[in-house]
């Protein structure tokens, strides 16, 4: 998860004075949060860059309306997520997400045997071609909380749902997702 | 926390994300002088186009090593500048409870084929081992491809079992796209098999099985996505630059009979 130091409040306090370097470097900390979260709504990485674009200008707009003191990174992700589903809506389509895995990737945590290595490997894209193939809806949860990594309240904003929602949502997509893993683990 | 829980949360750092664009706030508002949503349009649309011919070329060789269809064949899709791709199965369209067949499908709005001629820049083909379609149904921008795209609706013909979700037994889908820079995506089920064929001396694949999604070029240059509503055997050509797709319970033979007689 990216860092959030403490000094959100003033460059917010900085840049609703005016002060657009203040804002540049809010910009500069979660654009790729941003960016990302409205990669997983549109599945579409130039509409992802547009959402995420427009969604900046917009909330730069809005800072006065912003309430110092509140969690800066869940209001940004609230509108670009609005810009992003927005952007899916005026055009009629959805591009179909395929999250993929980083080629070679390793944990670091352990020095396993390379057929370790390859079994494991192996097991993450099975288990991430499952959620791949989940409806649209499960899979935003899922890749929401747990590929973003992106809080109760960031996802219930992302989503545009309330947080208690979240979480009955993210318990019905992983109770599928567990059907699927166990049915594929039987066949 | 629960293991499949576990599991994905490990997957996090695994995720190949796009490159996050590295935009300034500067930059931004520069560019947002210049006009409203215009500033990086078309560097875009020519990144993406490069990026998708490198995605497409990338996603042929892995379907060479993973699934060894013929070099001939391979070299067959590039002469249509095609690729198709194999993914895990998606979920299955849920079709609409009641109203016109072409309505429940999602297929656009009902017209006729008059109508919808004079919509549309290419001759509509209509296969004469049908007869006429039961309803005619038009999909236009924005929801359709750039240039329309016009289905014709079979319902129960014989010896073609209709769909008991919607009375339909056969869809034929046209839409128009640029010969010279299609790029056609598939995604198959895994129980989904691909073969090269020749229609009326044009190169198209017969898909058996269970597929659900496709795409192609239209005639801006979007990559369109789009359902095959039926979620059975296909056959799709490319007729001239129109994409003739054909969707039903029907065998090979019968597709590709229904597929001769477009006139």
């Amino acid at each position: 998860m990216e860092g959030r130091p403490k000094d959100d409040s003033v460059l917010i306090a900085r840049a609703q004075r005016g002060d657009t370097a203040a804002y540049e470097e809010i910009v500069q900390r979660y654009q790729q949060i941003a960016f990302r979260t409205a990669y997983v709504i549109t599945g579409s990485s130039a509409d992802a860059e547009d959402a995420a674009q427009e969604g900046f200008v917009k909330a730069y707009r809005a800072l006065d309306r912003f309430r110092l003191g509140a969690d800066l990174r869940p209001w940004l992700l609230r509108i670009v997520a609005n810009e992003a589903r927005n952007r899916v809506r005026s055009s009629g389509r959805r591009h179909q997400l395929e999250l993929r895995l980083t080629e070679g990737f390793r944990p670091g945590d352990a020095a396993p045997s390379p057929e370790a290595v390859a079994v494991a490997a192996d097991e993450r894209r099975r288990l991430l071609a499952m959620v791949n193939a989940l409806s649209h809806e499960d899979r935003l949860v899922i890749a929401s909380r747990y590929f973003l990594e992106l809080s109760g309240e960031e996802t219930a904003a992302a989503l545009g749902i309330a947080e208690g929602t979240v979480k009955s949502r993210l318990s019905r997509a992983l109770a599928r997702l567990k059907a699927r893993v166990e049915e594929a683990a039987h066949a | 926390m629960p293991d499949l829980e576990q599991q994905l949360s490990a997957l996090a750092p695994a995720i190949e994300w796009p490159a996050t664009p590295s935009h300034s706030w500067g930059g931004v508002q520069r560019r947002r002088s210049e006009g409203p949503r215009r500033w990086s349009i078309a560097p875009r649309l020519i990144q993406n186009r490069w990026a998708l011919a490198a995605a497409a070329v990338l996603l042929i060789v892995a379907t060479l090593l993973a699934y060894t269809p013929s070099r001939e064949a391979i070299a067959g899709w590039l002469n249509l500048h095609t690729t198709i791709l194999r993914t895990q199965n998606q979920p299955t369209p849920s079709p609409r409870p009641s109203g016109p067949l072409g309505e429940r499908l999602g297929l656009g709005s009902p017209t006729t084929l008059k109508q919808a001629q004079g919509q549309v820049k290419w001759t509509i083909r209509v296969p004469s081992s049908l007869g006429p379609p039961d309803e005619v149904y038009l999909k236009l921008p924005p929801t359709g491809p750039t240039g329309g795209e016009v289905t014709l609706v079979y319902a129960q013909r014989p010896d073609i079992r209709a769909s008991g979700l919607t009375g339909v037994s056969v869809l034929v889908t046209e839409a128009r796209g640029r010969t010279n820079e299609i790029y056609f995506q598939k995604m198959l089920g895994g129980d989904a098999t691909i073969e090269p064929v020749t229609v009326n001396g044009h190169s198209g694949y017969w898909i058996a099985g269970r597929p659900h999604n496709f795409a192609f070029t239209d005639a801006d240059g979007n990559v369109y996505f789009d359902t095959l509503r039926l979620a059975t055997n296909t056959l799709i050509f490319d007729d001239s630059g129109t994409i003739v797709r054909i969707e039903g319970d029907v065998t090979k033979s019968q597709a590709l009979e229904i597929a001769s007689s477009l006139s």
